[in-house]
């Protein structure tokens, strides 16, 4: 591939010399073809085989569907077996990718420039800071602290999130002595979602920087990880982007556990699976990825989607689209399967993760329209299928479900005796059931396949196998996950079926933040979630036990997981049980039973903070209270918007916001007489906005007699006397 | 503070009841609370100094109450000795203020230099480099260039029209061949 852009060198120094070393080339072309004919020989046989079934108890329109519906589902799980058995043989032959390579070892970065953003929105500040601390100490003992830059780009809408990202950024560059290396900029407007936040940085500052390291509120990446991901990028000009596997750690509920302990065991092979088809055309998933800043500046920016919301407009999950957006400029993106140090914490409740969904669900149907988009490699068009079809299997498998139902509901309105043929299958010499029988266990075992692969895999690998606990508490602890994931499965395919028909029909998606703590759902917080769940489960499993107690069996696993979706989601959450599973020695991942030296400082600096009660949840308004009245929060707080104010953008959004209007200042007035209850969240976003009014503010809180401040601002002040 | 000085009248202070100084002393002791001046014999003195100056103003200002007053001292007070240490000209008290606020954090007065808040002059030099030198930063100089969305051309119809040239469109051919091989297959047996 020739890169369509120069690659940019700072001035005075020369581009790299250094003799890249290629990868093992096999070409793109003919690996997706072995793939994903494997996949289609599979899909082709068992459809055969059920299509056999049909057959034998007569055709029907209903039948058609109910085949066309099994190949397209079938054709989806066999697509992750195969993801698992080629990564379990790649494993198995020691296949690595980027560890493999030699160059970049010794590849020079002194000078280099890299910056590290954490995009957050309404997040939880602390943790955010405390995850940062983590990095930039780890980075600071590989001695390459000088080359990177760190960024804390706010999207909050909040104003009480909005003070306090500004104090705890003090305060940790402040402990840290790192002013000057760690920033804080909040935009103005909340305009792009996450996508316009980088956008609005790279913009402001993108051209000092050669590359920019994404992170999620919650990511966290060791040192050298980041060093070698500027090493590899400055030894491969042609990369655009290399995409890092984030594991999941931190975990405290069973639900957080369980999440935690699949992604750690089977992720390594379906990775290894996925690269071998993806290789130089790999994909972005939005976080813990080093991005080549020039390229991606003149490729990348999104442009709207024709049309009306749900499916018109911004696009939602842009990372996919990013990448694609890369490939199609003629860079690379990597994939750096075989590179650890790099995590992100996982939802911690069965609830918190639909909400999480919720978001993707809308995003990724959105690919609908960017799949056509000329230019666009087949990779690419791949990687956002695979999105796609992620969230439709959930309709699909109802939708089948519900065809099986009504045909056996048919057959025995008709009140006909059901004859049963033979047909092809006759030298297999089974009955009609046992014959449905042996297509069920088929389809388990291309479920299972890959988990089993994972387990051979562990066994196969000292030192994992001693990560986990030791092999028994691996395949106890893959027993559980599978009999939780089975009860699971069915909630999912109601939550997505909803999620995808309200795409379809509604006029888009809250971006809310999404809650990580691990405190556990309340009853009656999964009673309000959950009660259409149980219902379904009741009521169809009672439907199905009238029509035909045989079947009934057959379902019996996915009206379980609905009938007990309200205790399985109240208890899942509970960090209690996910304690007392790893007491008994369930679900351990590497992560947890030795824990780098990034994790533990996080731990350590968490637990400091929980004891000490400075996580605890504040009270409303307490960041407006701080910035009027805090001598310091409000000299911090207007520092950075008069700085703010020097970038043209942002002074305009200011500007077009109402910053600096005399109507502020009677907004002013009412705050002090009648304390922030009786403002509206965009009146306090306007008077935190305004930079002439908030010293204002403050002098006149403390210099005005109590009897003509409210209530609520005298009580404010009586806190500071003790 | 000499307060017997300012004893005039049994249960009074400079004109004005004990309790009225005593609201006025915790207004600006809460102040410099919240600049976490904490130790205590730097915060009496301080609080002290104020409420003696209000206390002097108190007979010519009887339309302000003690807390006014006192308040008005310590904010005139705490910006006179900004401009000083900072050698800033008083123009825009509440520039000044802030940037004096934002001196005396980034110095880490509450910390290392307590003793010197609203000290007259000369002050240590140290402490005086550190008030002056200290600016807080968000962001390094901006560097603004601009993103421009490239177009995306969309239409399925366009790229229908150019089937045969779709990646993996052979592929994908053959894959169909071999549903439909299969389907024959199907369909011949079940005669």
């Amino acid at each position: 591939m020739t890169p369509t852009s120069p690659i940019s060198n700072p001035p005075g120094e020369k581009a790299s010399t250094l003799t890249v070393l290629p990868l093992r080339w096999v070409r793109l072309d003919g690996r997706i073809f072995l793939f994903y004919s494997m996949v289609v020989l599979l899909t082709g046989l068992v459809s055969m085989l059920f299509a056999d079934l049909l057959w034998r108890t007569g055709w029907s329109l209903s039948g058609v569907v109910l085949l066309c519906l099994f190949i397209a589902l079938f054709f989806l799980i066999a697509l992750g077996c195969m993801h698992g058995v080629f990564g379990f043989f790649l494993r198995m032959v020691s296949d690595r990718r980027l560890t493999r390579l030699r160059d970049y070892r010794a590849q020079n970065i002194q000078g280099v420039s890299t910056a590290l953003v954490f995009p957050i929105h309404n997040e939880e500040i602390v943790r955010v800071c405390e995850g940062l601390r983590a990095t930039y100490d780890s980075l600071k003992k590989t001695g390459h602290l000088d080359g990177f830059d760190f960024y804390i780009l706010s999207d909050s809408t909040d104003p009480d999130k909005w003070v306090e990202e500004e104090k705890r950024w003090f305060e940790l560059t402040h402990e840290l002595g790192a002013l000057g290396r760690v920033y804080y900029r909040r935009r103005v407007v909340n305009e792009g979602k996450k996508s316009g936040n980088i956008r609005d940085f790279l913009s402001t500052w993108g051209a000092r920087y050669r590359y920019f390291v994404v992170f999620d509120a919650d990511s966290v990446m060791a040192g050298q990880t980041l060093v070698d991901l500027v090493k590899l990028m400055e030894a491969h000009p042609q990369v655009g982007l290399i995409q890092t596997v984030p594991a999941l750690m931190n975990a405290e509920s069973l639900f957080g556990r369980i999440q935690q302990f699949a992604n750690r065991l089977y992720a390594p092979i379906f990775i290894t699976g996925l690269n071998f088809w993806v290789q130089n055309s790999g994909n972005y998933w939005g976080h813990n990825a080093i991005i080549r800043t020039e390229p991606f500046m003149q490729h990348c920016d999104l442009p709207q989607l024709p049309g009306r919301k749900p499916f018109g407009g911004q696009i939602l999950s842009h990372d996919f689209v990013e990448a694609a957006l890369m490939l199609r400029a003629g860079w690379e993106a990597w994939l750096a399967y075989d590179l650890g140090g790099s995590y992100e914490e996982a939802p911690q409740s069965m609830i918190e993760n639909a909400q999480r969904d919720r978001r993707w669900c809308q995003g990724n149907l959105q690919h609908f329209m960017v799949i056509w988009a000329k230019g666009l490699h087949g990779v690419s068009r791949l990687h956002l299928a695979m999105g796609i079809c992620g969230y439709l299997a959930s309709p699909l498998w109802l939708l089948f479900l519900l065809t099986f139902n009504w045909m056996f509901w048919y057959e025995g309105q008709t009140g006909l005796s059901r004859i049963t043929v033979h047909a092809f299958t006759p030298f297999l010499r089974v009955s009609a059931t046992e014959h449905a029988f042996i297509i069920f266990v088929i389809c388990m075992a291309v479920l299972f396949l890959p988990k089993v692969l994972a387990l051979v895999d562990l066994a196969f690998d000292k030192e994992r196998r001693r990560a986990f606990g030791s092999l028994t508490n691996a395949v106890v602890g893959a027993i559980a996950e599978t009999a939780f994931s089975a009860l699971h499965a069915p909630l999912q395919m109601l939550w997505h079926s909803k999620f995808v028909a309200a795409s379809f029909f509604s006029a888009g998606v809250q971006w809310g933040a999404q809650k990580r703590a691990s405190d556990g759902t309340a009853w009656l917080d999964a009673v309000r979630r959950h009660w259409w769940h149980t219902i379904i489960g009741l009521v169809w499993g009672a439907a199905i036990w009238r029509l035909d107690r045989t079947t009934f069996w057959w379902f019996a696993p996915v009206m379980a997981g609905m009938v007990v979706s309200i205790p399985l989601s109240v208890l899942t959450s509970r960090a209690s049980l996910g304690r007392y599973a790893r007491q008994l020695g369930l679900f351990l991942t590497p992560e947890e039973t030795a824990p780098p030296p990034e994790i533990a400082a996080l731990r350590a600096s968490m637990d400091v903070l929980e004891t000490s009660g400075r996580i605890d949840p504040r009270a409303v308004d307490a960041g407006l209270a701080d910035v009027v009245l805090d001598p310091y929060i409000n000299a911090i707080h207007v520092s950075l918007l008069r700085e703010k104010r020097q970038n043209p953008t942002f002074a305009k959004a200011l500007s077009d916001l109402g910053a600096g209007r005399p109507e502020v200042r009677a907004l002013c007035e009412k705050l002090l007489a009648e304390g922030p209850s009786r403002l509206q969240q965009q009146e306090k976003i306007l008077i935190l906005s305004d930079v002439e009014q908030l010293p204002w503010l403050h002098r006149q809180a403390w210099l005005r007699p109590s009897s003509t401040l409210s209530r609520w601002w005298q009580n404010q002040i009586r806190q500071y006397a003790c | 503070m000499n307060t017997v000085a300012w004893m005039d009248a049994p249960g009074q202070l400079a004109g004005r009841p004990l309790e009225e100084w005593n609201g006025a002393y915790s207004k600006v002791e809460s102040y410099f609370h919240a600049l976490r001046v904490r130790n205590k014999v730097l915060l009496g003195e301080l609080v002290a100094r104020v409420l003696e100056c209000a206390m002097q103003r108190s007979a010519s200002h009887p339309q302000l109450s003690a807390t006014e007053l006192a308040v008005e001292e310590m904010d005139n007070l705490v910006n006179q000795w900004f401009a000083q240490v900072l050698s800033a000209a008083s123009g825009g008290m509440e520039m000044l203020s802030t940037r004096g606020r934002m001196a005396l954090l980034l110095a880490d007065m509450p910390g290392r230099w307590q003793d010197q808040f609203l000290r007259p002059g000369p002050w240590p030099d140290e402490f005086v480099a550190a008030m002056r030198d200290s600016y807080l930063r968000a962001g390094p100089n901006f560097q603004l260039s601009q993103m421009t969305p490239r177009p995306l051309d969309l239409g399925p119809m366009a790229t229908l029209t150019q089937w045969s040239r779709l990646p993996y469109a052979k592929m994908t051919v053959s894959w169909i061949l071999f549903g439909l091989l299969l389907v024959t297959l199907f369909y011949i047996t079940h005669q």
